[in-house]
């Protein structure tokens, strides 16, 4: 009988990530066919508003609702696109000269599309209700010449996802520093904690490819963690940090204890995994992610609430808890010659209604901490985990640097990053010592090394 | 006299200039459709590679900066070797695999049909699906497909597409179980027009399996291998789809290729104007194997 259970669950098992695989085929399609279709016919209409957003069909159909309220609100229309692969889409766009009025995408891109002159520059004073946003937030929007170049929309920190069923069921304490975490990832591998008499658990789940610098991306709260900047301020300028000493001691500690230790600590497919095929821990085999509050919708569908539990990351060998923090902007496209509609279309995104609908409903939420000061995000959502990352957000976070192009930086942190975990026999020092080298020319490229 | 000799010359060339304007007006819009959406915007391609290409800035001359740049770039140097394992491994691997199914679905029994239409599946769907499947099959654990057959023979799990060393060749495999369908049509048309009686005369003499293919199949079969081979030259090189769903080109950058260098390099990092560069380059290496194949194969043909 058991067994004949435990046959069924591994089958329910493989048809979920046949699930997953048709849905991401799916989602592959529809950013296909939106790509090409973004000439937008109404683009002409001195009364519409092109805005684009880089969502998935799931958190769409929420920004549907937010602009819906817009326009019942102002009569000003909106041809709104979601866009997956919104870079290679944005400088197709850029290359016709023609961009969308609004775009709404990630903080730590706004150095890039300055750096290309595809932004218009923000007064904050022009925008309705821009003193509900504090000076930190507003300080994040800052570009290289001291003006502002987006409008804050939404933020995040990292919390890590755990277990909690596997953790009480083995008797383990939450974790709160490296070690026990790591004690933990050991135990949810070979402690069967799914109680189905194989090693068939994980312990942390990690999305490591390089591709689209994903691995510096979760890896960038280990690196706080663990006292370290991947580039620091230097004047009016910057230097890479990453030959430090340490750099060196946690980047060794990652490869030592995650990647080439234990068999199990991660899932096995981490060096080629990226967020959308790393499932491990809503498919139910994994027992911690460190990731952003944006999948807690996600692992209540997918897990229950009840099964896991949202803590603040647990402190490093510098003795903080440090996260990554990023979150997204609302950007103005250059010379759209819409700056009024935008205006008001920005000032309605950051008013406590067009937050609380986008942090609210039955889809995604595409705001997760509201930048309006005025609002709660657990008091909004009426759901006490997100006090912990609102906590982590504003106690226990850091960015990538806002100002510089960062993409070439994280891609090249990336790329060492993975090629350091992919060798366990690699020789640390050197690898970062080189990383570095790359990061010095990456900002003197960018005429801001120091 | 001369009058009548003269008249119908120029009709006659009027007649004729008709008759060679008609083909192109047919061909009009087909080649209207290939000039907006191939050469314009190849040759947009070729002038940004001059650039350091800002749209909203005003893009700066550079001259042949961006090539120095990408040919200089150790890891576009460490992306030729793959590219190149990567190409030729699918496309010889393609063409033997193609071969040896349309060798033994040839025929035109129902059921033979429809094993076929099965075997044609994986050029229809679409890579990302492909990819995505492998990536399931590949699994690192006794979960994936084939990590569960081998544990069946008391084998593996092996990590195919997390571990360097093995990564390119499983990359390899899903390219050569997608390319090779397509070669096997083409191989069966070929294989459709050899003449039934050699076999029948081969068979009244005696000859070996290899030597019925050797001396009477392949020779007969040229002009598809031919077909086959220019098409593997052009495509062979060019590969991402593949590498790009799979694996990214990790795990360290062991099945970075050309193309997906040139993408990071234009979508990542924003350098379209290098991005260009690096196209431009495999474009000329592209269309020199080519021409090279082409001249091999006419020469043969020739002889």
């Amino acid at each position: 009988m058991r067994d004949r259970r435990r046959r069924i669950d591994m089958r329910l098992r493989h048809a979920r990530r046949l699930a997953a695989a048709l849905a991401v085929s799916g989602l592959l399609f529809g950013t296909a066919a939106c790509g090409s279709g973004s000439g937008s016919a109404r683009a002409g209409d001195p009364n519409t508003l092109e805005v684009w957003t880089r969502s998935d069909p799931e958190s769409a159909q929420t920004y549907d609702r937010v602009f819906a309220a817009f326009t019942k609100k102002t009569g000003i229309r909106i041809d709104y696109q979601p866009v997956m692969n919104f870079d290679q889409q944005l400088q197709s766009r850029a290359s016709t000269k023609d961009l969308p009025d609004v775009m709404i995408n990630d903080t730590a891109l706004m150095g890039s599309y300055q750096a290309q002159g595809l932004l218009k520059p923000i007064t904050p004073a022009s925008i309705a209700g821009h003193d509900d946003i504090t000076a930190t937030s507003w300080s994040s929007t800052v570009g290289r010449d001291g003006r502002h170049y987006g409008i804050p929309y939404s933020r995040q920190a990292m919390t890590l996802f755990v277990r909690k069923d596997w953790r009480e069921k083995l008797g383990l304490p939450r974790p709160r520093t490296w070690q026990d975490t790591l004690a933990l990832a050991k135990a949810f591998a070979t402690r069967d904690p799914d109680g189905d008499g194989r090693r068939n658990t994980y312990g942390m789940v990690v999305p490591g490819s390089a591709q689209n610098g994903y691995v510096a991306w979760w890896g960038a709260s280990w690196l706080w963690q663990g006292g370290v900047r991947i580039i620091e301020k230097d004047g009016s300028g910057y230097r890479p940090a990453m030959d430090s000493p340490a750099a060196l001691r946690t980047v060794t500690w990652m490869k030592d204890n995650l990647f080439c230790g234990d068999n199990g600590v991660i899932q096995p497919s981490a060096l080629t995994s990226v967020t959308a095929n790393t499932t491990n821990f809503q498919d139910g085999n994994a027992g911690m992610y460190l990731t952003g509050p944006y999948n807690i919708s996600t692992f209540d569908k997918a897990l229950g609430k009840d099964k896991y539990e949202v803590l603040p990351a647990p402190s490093g060998p510098a003795g903080n808890n440090d996260v990554l923090a990023d979150g997204e902007n609302i950007y103005f496209g250059a010379k759209t010659g819409k700056a009024k509609l935008e205006q008001a279309l920005a000032a309605f995104l950051i008013s406590p209604e067009g937050q609380t609908l986008a942090m609210t409903g039955d889809h995604q939420p595409v705001v997760r901490i509201p930048v309006n000061s005025t609002l709660d995000a657990a008091k909004v959502r009426d759901d006490p985990r997100w006090s912990v990352v609102q906590k982590a957000y504003e106690t226990a976070s850091v960015q990538f640097p806002n100002a510089p192009d960062f993409a070439p930086i994280k891609q090249d942190t990336a790329d060492a990053l993975n090629a350091l975990f992919t060798y366990c026999g690699s020789d640390v020092r050197s690898g970062l010592k080189e990383l570095n080298d790359t990061l010095a020319g990456d900002l003197k490229d960018q005429e801001l090394l120091k | 006299m001369t009058a009548t000799v003269t008249t119908p010359g120029p009709r006659r060339a009027r007649l004729s200039s008709k008759k060679a304007v008609l083909p192109w007006l047919f061909l009009a819009p087909g080649l209207l459709l290939a000039l907006v959406f191939k050469f314009l915007p190849m040759g947009k391609g070729v002038w940004l590679s001059f650039f350091d290409v800002r749209p909203f800035l005003g893009d700066k001359w550079v001259g042949l900066d961006n090539y120095t740049r990408v040919l200089t770039d150790h890891r576009f140097q460490d992306a030729i070797g793959h590219t190149l394992v990567l190409g030729i491994g699918m496309s010889i691997g393609g063409i033997l695999v193609g071969f040896l199914l349309a060798l033994l679905l040839e025929g035109q029994a129902r059921s033979l049909k429809l094993v076929r239409t099965a075997v044609f599946l994986p050029v229809v769907t679409a890579t990302a699906v492909v990819g995505e499947m492998w990536r399931l099959m590949y699994y690192p654990t006794s979960d994936g497909l084939i990590n569960s057959g081998l544990g069946l023979l008391g084998l593996g799990p092996v990590p195919y597409l997390d571990n360097p060393d093995t990564a390119l060749w499983a990359t390899m495999a899903m390219g050569i179980w997608m390319l090779a369908p397509y070669n096997m049509v083409i191989i069966l048309a070929g294989l459709a027009g050899v003449d039934r009686s050699l076999y029948e005369a081969a068979a009244m003499d005696g000859v070996s399996l290899w030597q019925r293919l050797r001396h009477i199949t392949l020779p007969a079969i040229r002009p598809a291998l031919g077909i086959v081979l220019t098409l593997a030259a052009i495509r062979g090189l060019r590969v991402f789809t593949e590498v790009y769903v799979l694996t990214g080109g990790g795990p360290a950058g062991s099945t970075d290729v050309w193309m997906t260098r040139a993408y990071t390099l234009g979508f990542t990092r924003n350098d379209i104007g290098g991005a260009s560069a690096a196209s431009v380059v495999l474009l000329c290496v592209t269309l020199l194997l080519t021409v090279t194949v082409n001249y091999l194969r006419k020469r043969g043909d020739v002889r």
